[in-house]
């Protein structure tokens, strides 16, 4: 656990449970390449504000939520990892 | 008119020390298991309660739903007010869930139930004003309502501000018009208008209590 990445992984999963509030969700459950909405770990429209919202606490991110990328940025744990590799700011 | 009939009903609380509610009458634990994990998340344990009692009273075929709280998800309500005074951004899934019909919300999403839902606060006259809604939708044509009370754990700052039962609780009832469903309700003048909890409400119908005061004073007659 000492690759930056996977940590990255880790506290991603981590947030994502505590802040959408995942009873019973541990972060072995969540797949880095499965989808985080609809299917998958089946988030909803709520979870994607939830989660835009930690991500500027946490990270300083702020994302346009008409952007098109914004979908693309929530796609997977994966994609959300690049997004926060390429434009944290803390 | 036909008068009021209990056909059945269902309890909740927090700390049954006493063992008030009858074993038939309780809701399976844990509370929230009729509910699919991602909804039961968004709601207080009364909220689950709530759900797990409409699960065990609603009909096959649906039936008009009322559900009131005097606070509803108040420990919620006074986190985000927190939150604003410290000028900290809401949590977009707590203001979305901090209206007062969320809870039957979160019910119909989960269960797919597409007949009417209403929820009420009454400032103390809830169970009062659950008959008199109940009342309307029997008086419309449906043959069966079913109404929820509940009330969510009161945080410490709000202690000694309001009434309150003292925990979480919620109590439910299945009600119709038809002979021969259960006991129907009598209703007379009180000595003194109360304003009872779901608790109150919970002993009247367990049989602690033989009357129930509200804005009147309610007895069950056996059928």
């Amino acid at each position: 656990m000492h690759d930056p990445s996977s940590q990255l992984t880790l506290d991603l999963k981590r947030m994502i449970i505590e802040a959408l509030e995942l009873e019973d969700v541990t972060p072995d459950d969540i797949d880095n390449q499965a989808p985080l909405f609809g299917e998958g770990l089946g988030l909803d429209s709520i979870d994607a504000l939830e989660l835009g919202l930690e991500l500027q606490k946490r990270y300083g991110i702020k994302l346009d939520a008409e952007a098109e990328d914004t979908r693309q940025h929530f796609a997977s744990l994966d994609a959300l990892r690049a997004l926060v590799e390429a434009r944290r700011d803390r | 008119m036909e008068r009021l009939r209990i056909s059945d009903w269902r309890a909740w609380c927090a700390h049954d020390d006493h063992d008030m509610i009858p074993s038939r009458r309780e809701i399976l634990l844990p509370i929230g298991s009729t509910l699919p994990r991602l909804l039961k998340r968004r709601l207080d344990a009364a909220g689950r309660a709530t759900c797990d009692i409409l699960h065990a009273l609603v009909p096959h075929d649906g039936c008009p739903l009322i559900h009131a709280s005097r606070h509803g998800d108040v420990a919620h309500t006074l986190s985000m007010l927190e939150s604003l005074a410290q000028d900290i951004p809401l949590s977009p899934a707590r203001f979305s869930m901090s209206v007062h019909n969320a809870v039957l919300g979160v019910y119909s999403i989960a269960h797919d139930h597409r007949q009417p839902l209403q929820a009420l606060g009454a400032c103390g006259h809830e169970f009062d004003a659950l008959l008199t809604e109940a009342e309307g939708y029997l008086d419309a044509g449906h043959d069966n309502v079913v109404i929820v009370f509940s009330e969510g754990e009161l945080p410490d700052t709000y202690h000694g501000y309001t009434p309150h039962p003292g925990q979480a609780c919620a109590v439910g009832l299945r009600l119709s018009r038809r002979v021969g469903d259960g006991p129907h309700l009598a209703a007379t003048h009180p000595e003194t208008p109360a304003e009872p909890t779901p608790l109150e409400v919970i002993r009247w119908l367990s049989g602690s209590t033989p009357w129930l005061d509200g804005l009147q004073r309610f007895t069950q007659v056996a059928p």
